[in-house]
């Protein structure tokens, strides 16, 4: 912290990038560059704008840039996190910066990844609210206890960070669900309007979707709205084994 | 057709959290523990069988610097891969899970172990 409280930045920022462009990189490379930041301690995305305008050829995703959207997550000096709200001072607080893409998934282009693999085990836990009785004439009241129970479940937004910072997801992405997945299985396990339990824990009892899991909390760590995927993990293991015995 | 895209999965360039380090640790003393236990085995074997095989366990493991140093580095492991063992159980009913809780029961395991390999240390070496 600097004498006036705000954060103090190197003026001369040192950026080490990943790129590659399929039509030009037969491999992926590291782009060393510099970048003034003049002293403020900017956002990553604000440096990533800046870099782009120098050169356009520099490709990532960005949409609401303020950690709303979940599209800028990458991996940032080592760590994932969202590039909109990772402040300089944080990211490199020695004046190295580190871009990379998110890890383990295909990289399409410089910092973008094909997060198809990550997006199929979302939609592998059926994330929409399942109620097989008629539907009232009003909407299908909670009370604010059965409301409270998905806190902190139903803020994610689906960035990724946490589940390309999962080795068990690494390894297996086609088997494994993953954190974010398995945080929304327990969003809507924990919903008290659906009444799809029994299938959805049937659909998790395998040797893999679930129970891959081996609680190094990388997750727990990495994710950028401090949601606790290991938790819900552990919720929806304690239902599994209620259900076996 | 072979996907030909690149995969960003450089460990070292990674900044992992203690938590990690913990359970790729237990999974080092785990191997170690599974080669540990082919020698106790082996020892136990080869002293029950002769005097001069009782001999031999004792001039090469008992006797022998290298020999007590394989044996401390075997009680390390065992002591490690407990103690985090334990800290795995814990998990499983619920405590532990929160990334602060999760971090100090990590740093618990490598105090834990630490002082386990120290006593072993004055105990065998």
């Amino acid at each position: 912290m600097g004498k006036d409280g705000s954060n103090v930045v190197s003026n001369k920022l040192q950026i080490s990038i990943y790129r590659y462009r399929p039509e030009h990189d037969e491999a992926p490379w590291m782009q060393d560059l510099e970048y003034e930041t003049g002293g403020r301690d900017l956002m990553v995305l604000d440096v990533l704008e800046g870099l782009r305008e120098q050169d356009p050829s520099l490709s990532y995703r960005r949409s609401c840039r303020e950690g709303v959207c979940g599209s800028d997550g990458m991996n940032i000096s080592g760590r994932n996190n969202l590039a909109c709200i990772t402040p300089l001072s944080q990211a490199a607080p020695d004046g190295r910066l580190v871009l990379r893409p998110l890890p383990g998934l295909p990289v399409v282009r410089d910092l973008v990844v094909d997060m198809t693999m990550f997006y199929r085990q979302y939609e592998s836990i059926a994330p929409y609210l399942i109620n097989d009785s008629p539907p009232p004439a009003i909407e299908r009241l909670q009370s604010p206890e059965q409301r409270a129970q998905l806190d902190g479940l139903y803020e994610c937004i689906l960035c990724a960070c946490c589940s390309t910072s999962c080795p068990s997801f690494w390894w297996n992405p086609e088997r494994f669900v993953g954190p974010a997945g398995l945080l929304q299985a327990w969003r809507f396990l924990a919903d008290s309007r659906d009444t799809a339990d029994e299938e959805r824990l049937a659909g998790l009892e395998d040797a893999f979707s679930l129970f891959r899991c081996h609680g190094i909390q990388n997750c727990v760590a990495s994710c950028p709205k401090k949601l606790n995927p290991t938790r819900a993990i552990g919720e929806i293991r304690n239902q599994l084994i209620k259900r076996a015995v | 057709m072979a996907d030909r895209r690149p995969v960003n999965l450089e460990i070292s360039t990674l900044k992992l959290p203690i938590t990690a380090w913990v359970s790729i640790m237990h999974r080092i003393s785990g191997i170690a523990l599974f080669f540990g236990s082919a020698l106790l085995l082996g020892a136990l074997y080869y002293s029950l069988d002769s005097e001069a095989g009782y001999a031999m366990v004792q001039d090469f493991l008992v006797d022998s610097v290298l020999g007590r140093l394989l044996l401390w580095a075997v009680l390390v492991a065992a002591a490690y891969h407990s103690c985090a063992g334990v800290r795995h159980l814990l998990m499983d009913i619920g405590y532990g899970e929160e990334l602060e809780s999760g971090v100090r029961g990590a740093q618990i395991v490598l105090g834990a172990s630490a002082v386990l390999a120290l006593i072993s240390a004055c105990w065998l070496l």
